[in-house]
Formats: structure tokens, sequence, C-alpha cells
């Protein structure tokens, strides 16, 4: 699959009128294309394009006031088997799907082989003052004061250092990006345990506790690297609100409501 | 793109002889001696003649739930019929009964929600309501305070002779009150000093709006859903004035839905297109529930708010909530035990 | 049987000898018929859109003029009351043409239902066995029965008396008096059941108190006897037929102390619910000092209230409610008084704020006020003219032939 990528990033990468580092092929063309593209939880972060799924269904419907994802056609449309979790007492088996995270990073393609090649960087000494990233810059706003942990935790403690497309969990086990709960979950224990009960976050699909799910995964929601967002924390962003319903008949404006009580 | 060929079906009306129940036919002979005249006042309004003729033996139709199996069957097959050449596309009506065992919950995390909103409109994406300037939403969502408290305003109370009796900072709203806003506009969502609380049918066990209806269409199924039969409605609102949570809207003219916007896969009790002069309200997406689906408003919530599932099986999402976390109900000294809770992290 | 179609021939024939003012008054009633046959088409075309009803208040104008005139129906029985409990004379004599009136009250209450409902050509739905009547659970089904049942009280009896007073025979107090006692027992009933209708409902507070039914009774006791000393009075100056000054004494004193009842309970309300004011006393406190610059319902409120004092007041003096020249005015004030306290004052803000929170207006639309006005001016037609016929039968005027 990798080689592939790369090929079509060259290939894109000698048109000028796409930005092409920057933009996401797929989307890119779609949006070239006039195809509609929403989004369904970040807004940079979580791209689909609406597409006819036949028998007059499409697989999103999306907000003309946002350009939120406000339904699902299709709820596995594009997802993949979760892999493994780890299995507590009470955890329900039904079959779990998510939409892999690969296809949403610009960079994903590139990150194992471009820069790092799967060797480590140089032996750093202990005091060495840490530099400004000169890449991922609009990944990570501020890499010398990473408020992820305040200050507690660094680039590495999450990405590995030699596989840069890849996590890495305390013990040196890499942990594929479509599965960021096992890395987040090792020390955001307490959210990961309602997470997999299902009652933090997001699961789109059937009800019951035996039904098929498409799990949204920790990503899909939350930024690591921009935990404040400079408006709220949890690296959740703050959102454009949908339109309010139309006042009623008699009423010309809702003053009336906004006045103190 | 879309399909004009409407589903193939029976033969409309022609019922064997011998299926004709005994109610069938007193329903029939009353309602013809009795009504026929309404009747052709309601012919006259129609001038398609397809539609007419469809319109003819719906409107004799009985209670949803007293129908036969094959009187389900014929009602279904016209509904399917009228839609899709209405709509222009190939429109199923499922009707689909309660399943045993399953009494549907839902819980909501009023720690979590942003009041985006996007649930109101997701779940006009999904039951066809009105649009334009008849607009439905069957969800509404309140904007409270979360109190503010002020040293400035400790001089503002009502005072008497022997003290401060009215203090300053009373009528400073703290929490779930009555009085929400919904028409609040920001441009980012939650801001600082409001919290956000959506508010849709409830789905009582004890539902006041089922026992004031004059002719039983509004009533509780099995899996405790309370669902309207929108062709037995004679539009009397007693229901609206019932609903402690304001929760039931009424089809005052008839309802303007665009065709590209109508979703096809519709229920008879739930999302089918509605007609003027009758009663609708959130049916927990019956036409999803029943197929196993979540609601529509439980799939959009970007912040997972949402809860759905089976009170009667323990390990479902909205049993872990009533496990693991306090919930509350809205208006719990009415007694009329609503299936949605609230809940705070 | 040739009897019954005689009287019924005789009847009509009489009612519409008439002379020009009579036609006159029917002619002014029938342009308001005009504009109902316009308002009635447009609501059974385009549906209640064409109201000013939102979600927010579903409840308007058609079901306040309901309720204002189940009121006046129930309150004829301050006529047949005292005429058979107390064999007041003076009523006894008049006790039909209350009945004739309540007759006409019930038929403007159909038609404003009728009105009110989204979809009356399902009315069908209702009629049991072949649809479904849910008694005794739903309230509504429970005023359609006591509705129908004091129409066929007040039919029959009525009718039988005139029947009888046209052959000139003595009525069979075996059959006649049993109805009359029903009715008498069934006239507070019909507007006891409507204030269930909207008191049984805990979604509307400031409806939802136990003295909802009498405080309904004692409007109705005011506001119907008025109307009756009205209709008594162009009786009185019009037609040869002499209502007796007793019974017009008796009425108004009736009202004196109805009224008197319904500006306590007012004030027991007010007390009640503003003394520390809950958020169930949110509807009385926008009735009546509006919210937040939402007033349109305050001046109502307050109009009511004066005229409703104003007219205790006067009334409590014997030698205004003696007078028989000032006393229809007064009377006309007060029942304009009580339709105001009964639907801008109970009926509208009963809704308001929705029981969410949300403040909403309600303006009827013309159309709204062409289907009211059009519904009173088709009772009074119907009051006229069956009270046209049960004078003349009283008077002697119509009678069978062979005599």
């Amino acid at each position: 699959m990798q080689p592939n990528k790369q090929i079509i990033m060259r290939r894109t990468l000698n048109r000028p009128a796409c930005i092409a580092v920057l933009c996401l092929t797929a989307f890119c063309a779609a949006a070239a294309a006039g195809d509609k593209v929403c989004f369904e939880s970040r807004e940079d972060a979580s791209r689909v394009v609406q597409k006819d799924l036949g028998d007059g269904l499409k697989n999103v419907k999306c907000s003309d006031k946002t350009g939120a994802v406000l339904w699902w056609g299709d709820p596995y449309d594009g997802t993949q088997p979760m892999g493994d979790m780890p299995i507590e007492a009470n955890y329900s088996h039904g079959e779990a799907v998510v939409k892999p995270r690969t296809e949403q990073l610009n960079l994903y393609p590139i990150c194992g082989v471009a820069c790092h090649n799967g060797t480590f960087p140089p032996p750093v000494e202990a005091d060495t003052p840490p530099r400004k990233l000169t890449m991922h810059r609009d990944i990570v706003p501020d890499s010398l004061n990473l408020q992820h942990g305040r200050g507690a935790i660094w680039c590495l403690d999450c990405h590995d250092a030699k596989t840069r497309n890849k996590f890495v969990d305390n013990e040196g086990h890499l942990i594929d990006f479509n599965q960021p709960q096992k890395l987040c979950g090792k020390c955001h224990g307490q959210v990961y345990r309602r997470w997999r009960d299902g009652i933090h976050g997001k699961r789109i699909g059937e009800w019951a506790t035996t039904g098929k799910k498409r799990w949204f995964v920790c990503t899909e929601c939350h930024n690591p690297h921009d935990v404040q967002h400079g408006e709220r924390n949890s690296g959740f962003a703050r959102l454009e609100p949908e339109a309010p319903p139309i006042l009623p008949k008699g009423m010309d404006n809702a003053d009336a409501e906004r006045m103190g009580h | 793109m879309t399909e004009h060929k409407p589903s193939t079906t029976p033969d409309e009306g022609a019922a064997a002889p011998d299926s004709i129940s005994r109610r069938g036919f007193v329903k029939g002979v009353g309602g013809v001696s009795a009504t026929s005249l309404l009747g052709t006042a309601a012919l006259m309004t129609h001038s398609d003649k397809a539609e007419a003729n469809t319109e003819w033996a719906e409107w004799f139709q009985g209670n949803y739930r007293l129908m036969t199996q094959e009187e389900k069957d014929e009602a279904v097959a016209r509904l399917e019929r009228r839609y899709s050449a209405e709509y222009d596309k190939k429109v199923t009506v499922d009707s689909t009964p309660a399943k045993k065992g399953v009494l549907f919950g839902y819980a909501l995390n009023i720690q979590k929600c942003i009041g985006c909103r996007r649930c109101a409109k997701a779940c006009v994406k999904e039951n066809n309501q009105s649009r334009g300037d008849q607009e439905i939403e069957w969800i509404r969502v309140l904007r409270m305070e979360k109190g503010d408290f002020e040293a400035s305003k400790m001089s503002d109370g009502y005072p008497d002779s022997y003290g401060i009796q009215v203090g300053g900072n009373a009528y400073s709203a703290a929490g779930v009150v009555l009085e929400g806003e919904s028409y609040y506009e920001p441009d980012k969502v939650p801001e600082d000093d409001a919290f956000y609380m959506p508010i849709a049918c409830m789905q009582c066990e004890k539902p006041p709006c089922v026992k004031v209806c004059p002719v039983r269409t509004t009533y509780r199924e099995p899996d405790g859903i309370v669902v309207v039969d929108y062709n037995w409605c004679i539009g009397c609102r007693m229901c609206i004035g019932a609903c402690p949570y304001w929760a039931r809207r009424f089809n005052w003219g008839k309802p303007k839905l665009p065709k590209e916007d109508m979703n096809p896969k519709t229920h008879y009790l739930g999302n089918r297109p509605r007609m003027k002069g009758v009663v609708e309200k959130c049916t927990f997406c019956i036409q999803r529930t029943r197929k196993g689906r979540y609601p529509a408003c439980v799939e959009v919530c970007p912040v997972g708010a949402r809860k759905f599932g089976n009170l009667l099986d323990p390990d479902s999402e909205v049993r872990k909530v009533l496990a693991q976390k306090k919930v509350f109900r809205l208006k719990a000294e009415l007694n009329t035990y609503p299936k949605f809770f609230y809940f705070m992290d | 049987m040739k009897k019954l179609a005689s009287f019924v021939v005789d009847y009509w024939a009489y009612v519409f000898k008439g002379g020009p003012k009579f036609y006159a008054w029917l002619g002014f009633l029938g342009l308001f018929v005009l504009a109902w046959l316009y308002g009635n088409v447009m609501q059974w075309t385009q549906g209640m859109i064409v109201t000013g009803l939102t979600d927010q208040v579903s409840w308007g104008l058609y079901l306040a003029n309901f309720v204002f005139l189940v009121g006046v129906a129930a309150g004829a029985v301050t006529v047949v009351f005292p005429a058979y409990v107390y064999k007041h004379k003076g009523l006894h004599d008049v006790t039909v043409l209350g009945e004739m009136l309540a007759i006409s009250a019930v038929i403007m209450c159909i038609l404003f239902v009728l009105n009110h409902m989204g979809r009356p050509d399902r009315l069908w739905h209702m009629i049991p066995f072949i649809g479904i009547y849910n008694f005794p659970g739903s309230m509504l089904a429970w005023d359609v029965i006591v509705l129908v049942g004091y129409l066929i009280l007040n039919a029959v009896g009525g009718f039988y008396y005139l029947y009888k007073k046209y052959m000139h025979e003595p009525l069979n107090n075996a059959f006649y008096l049993p109805i009359v006692f029903i009715a008498i027992v069934w006239a507070p009933s019909i507007h006891t059941v409507t204030a269930f209708l909207i008191g049984t409902m805990p979604a509307r507070p400031m409806w939802h108190v136990g003295m909802m039914p009498i405080r309904f009774i004692t409007t109705a006791f005011a506001a119907g006897p008025a109307l009756i000393i009205i209709v008594f009075t162009i009786v009185r100056n019009n037609t040869k037929f002499q209502v007796s000054d007793e019974a017009i004494d008796m009425l108004a004193q009736i009202i004196v102390w109805c009224l008197g009842i319904a500006l306590f309970l007012t004030m027991s309300e007010i007390v009640t619910e503003l003394y520390h004011p809950t958020e169930h006393s949110l509807g009385l406190e926008y009735l009546m000092f509006g919210h937040n610059g939402l007033n349109a319902l305050v001046p109502w409120f307050w109009f009511s209230t004066v005229t409703m004092i104003g007219s205790f007041i006067l009334l409590l003096i014997p030698g205004i409610r003696k007078d028989k020249k000032k006393l229809p005015y007064i009377c006309a004030v007060l029942f304009l008084g009580i339709w105001v306290e009964k639907g801008m004052g109970l009926m509208i803000p009963g809704s308001i704020p929705t029981p969410i929170g949300e403040y909403a207006q309600y303006f009827p639309t013309t159309i709204e006020i062409f289907n009211s006005l059009g519904n009173w001016a088709i009772g009074f037609i119907i009051l006229t003219l069956l009270l046209k016929g049960a004078i003349g039968i009283l008077l002697g005027e119509v009678k069978y032939a062979t005599e």
C-alpha cells in the first residue's frame, strides 16, 4: 500500500494547482472535482467525501451551515476491523470496526521513511536544550512547551524514535496509529475503561451489546498536540453551532429570552 | 438516479371476500354511512387522480394497533405507493413490530453536551419533518446559565427594616431551571458561562399524552416507544397540552418536504411523511432502532454525550450509565417516569 | 305523527313571520356568516396554518370561546334551578327560553371544537365501536358525552314542553320532571368536566389547580344569567311576551352572588401564587405584568378585572340592580369582561411560558376572528329563531289548529 501512495504523492507534487504536501490527495481530488467534503469530528482531521450508495441513499448528509456530518447512511463505510482490545469482565464482544486514522494524516506515508529513515537520530547529550521542530509546526503549535502533560511529556514518549509512523508504549511495543486507544489508555486509564464500556466517546452502528459498531478512536475527537487550543482543554476545540430553530408566529425576535431572568 | 417505479404490491383494496373481518365490515358500513359527506369533501381537495384513489381507501382505514396483519400490509402498501409517487423515489414503509425483551432507554450526558444542535439537525435529516417556514424540529436544545454570583450585587438586595430579605444575588439562575434559552447564536460553543440541555420526547413509562388522547391514536408500544398513528390522529392537540416536556409538534399546514431531502426508509409509526393536521414527535428513530441501529441523534453527537440501548440488557451502555453515573429525570415530580435520563460525569 | 308534523310546520311558519327589525338583525348576523364561510373554506383547504396558533401556544381563540360558551350553556341552569327547585314563578314561566339558550350555546361549542380540530374529516374516529372512544381515560371523551347529553336533555325537554303547550295538553310530569332535574344536575357537570379538561394536566401549572371547576362554575353562573337578562330585556321590549320583573331580579341576584365568589377565587389565586412566586406562577405573572417586554395580555387582564369588580360593585346596589334600564348594559359589560377573563385571562396564558420555559405570544389572525364571529353569529341566529318560535307558543299565538 505504501509504495502506491508514494507514487501518488510524487505525481501530485508535480501539479502546481495542489499544494500537495499539505493537501490530502483523495480529498483534494474530490474537492477539485466539485464533490462535497464534510468533517465528522475535528474539522481538519476527519474529512469524508459525500457520495451516493445507490437507491438514492447517500453515505453522509452534511450541514450546510458548518460542514459537519449530520447523518450516516452507512455507518461502516470506509472502516476496518478494530483489532484486539484488552478484555475485561463485562466487556461486550460485538464486532468492532474503526475508520483508519492513517488515511486522514497528511504525512503518514512518508513518516517512517522520509526523514529518519528507520534509524535513530544521532546521540544527544542529556543537558542539550531542546530545539524547535523545523517540520510538523502545523501539527504541534509549540513543541518547546508541549501542554500535553504540562511539560512532563515530550514527543518520543508517544512516538517511536525509530519507526516514526508508529506509537510506542512504555515497554517498547509498537502501537498502530489506527489503535491510539492503546497508547492513550496507558495514562488515561479511567477514561479508557469508560470508553471501552461505551460511556465515554462515540460509537455508531447497532445499539445491541452484541451488535456491530464503528468506534470513534481517541484521535478522531481529541488532538493530543494541542490540548489547550486556547479556548477549552481536554484537546477538544470549540465548534460552530448549527442554526437555531425558527421563531414561532407572534414573535419577531428572541430578545425576551436573552434579557435577565 | 432516482427510481420512479413504486414497489410491487397486491391489488389495491381488493381484499379476498372471506378475509373481511367483522370489525372491518362494521367499520366499513359505519364509516360510509356516517361520514361519506366528509369523505367526498376530502376528495374534492385533491386534484391528482392517482392520489385521490389511494386517499379514499386510506381515509377509511382503522387504528393501526387494531388492524389485522393483512390490513396492516394493505395500509403499508398504499402508503408506499403514495409516497413513492409523491417523492419520485422508491419509498419503503416498514412495519416491524416491537421485539420481545427490549425496552429502549436513553441517557444524555449534560456534562459533555456543548450545545452544537447537531442532534436536532440530524434528527431532521432522518425523520422527514416539514422544512422552511414551517420547519419542525423534535429536539430543542436549551441553554442555561452556569451561575453568576458577584460581590457587587450584594447591596442590590431588597431590604426591610430588620435586614436584607431578598439578597442581591437572587434571581441569578444557576443550574437547570425552567427559563432556558432556545435561540442562542454564538460563534462557537460551548460558551464559558453556559451549559446546554437538549430535550425531546422522554418516552415516558406513564405518558400523560397517551392518557388524554380521545381516540387513542398515541399509545405506548411494547418496547417502550410512545408512537402516533398519523392516519388516525384527529388533531385535537390534547396531547400537546398534556406533555410536560413540550415534546410534541403539530403540522399546522401541509408539511413542506422537498423531494431531495426525503429519507425513503420509513416506518409506519415513525418517520414516514406526515400530513396536515396531525401531531408528531420523536420516536427514538423507530425505523432504525427496530432494525438494530442507533437513533440519528446518538450517532451524530460530536462529543458522545448521547447513549442509547436496551434497558433490559445489563451490559448495554445505557444500563452501564445507570450503574456508574448518577442520573436524574426531568420533572420527576410529575411521575411520568421517563426513559430518557440525564447524567453528569 | 301528524300533530308533530304540524307542530314543526307551524313553529317555523311563525318564526319567519317577522318585522323589519327582525330581518335586519338576521341580515346583520348573516354578514358574519358570509365571512365565516370564507374563513372555514380557507381553514379546511389550507389547514390551521391560517390561524395564529403555534406549537408554543396551540390552544387559542377557538378553545377560549369553547370554554366560555360551555359556561354560558351551563348558566341556563340558573333559570331552571330556581324555577323547579324553589318553585320561583317568574322563572318558571321562562324556563323553556333558558333551554333554548342552552341549545344554541352547545351548538356554538360544537362549532368551535370543529374549528379547533386539525382533522375534522376524521371525526368519525371518535364514534364508539366504529372508531375508538377513549372513555373513561380521556377528559375530552367525558366532555363529549356530557355536552351531547346536555344538548339532548335540553332539546328533548324544551321541545316536549313547547309541544305540549302547542297542543294545549298538560305535561306528563312523570316524563318531564326527571328530564328537568337531570338537566339541573347535568348543567354544572358540563362545566366541571370542561374545567377538568384543562385542570388535570400537570404540564400546565396555571390550570392545574383544585379550584378550577368552582372558578369555572361561578364565572359561568355570572356570565350565563347576564346574557339571559339581556335576552329577556330584548324579548320584553320587542315582543308581547312579558318576562316578569321577579325573573330578572332573581337572575341579577344570582349574578351578584356568583360574581362575588368568582372575584374571591381570583383574589385567592393571586395571593397564593404571588406571595412567593415559583416557576409555576410564571403564567400568572406574564398575564398580570408581562415578561421582558412581552406585554400583549396585560391590558386585557386589567380590563377584565376592572369590569368584573366594577360590575360587582354596581350590582350590589339594589337601586341599580333593579333598574331595568341600566341593568342590561352592566350585564353586557360584565359578559364581555368574563369572556376576556376566560379567553385572554386563562386559556391563552395557560400555555405561556411553554412547559420548558419558552415565552411566546399569540395573536389570532383575521381568518380565526372571522370563524369565531361567524360561530357566534350562527349561534345567535339559532337562538333568535328558537326563541321566536318558543315565544309564539308561550303566547298562544302558535297552537294546534283544531281547538
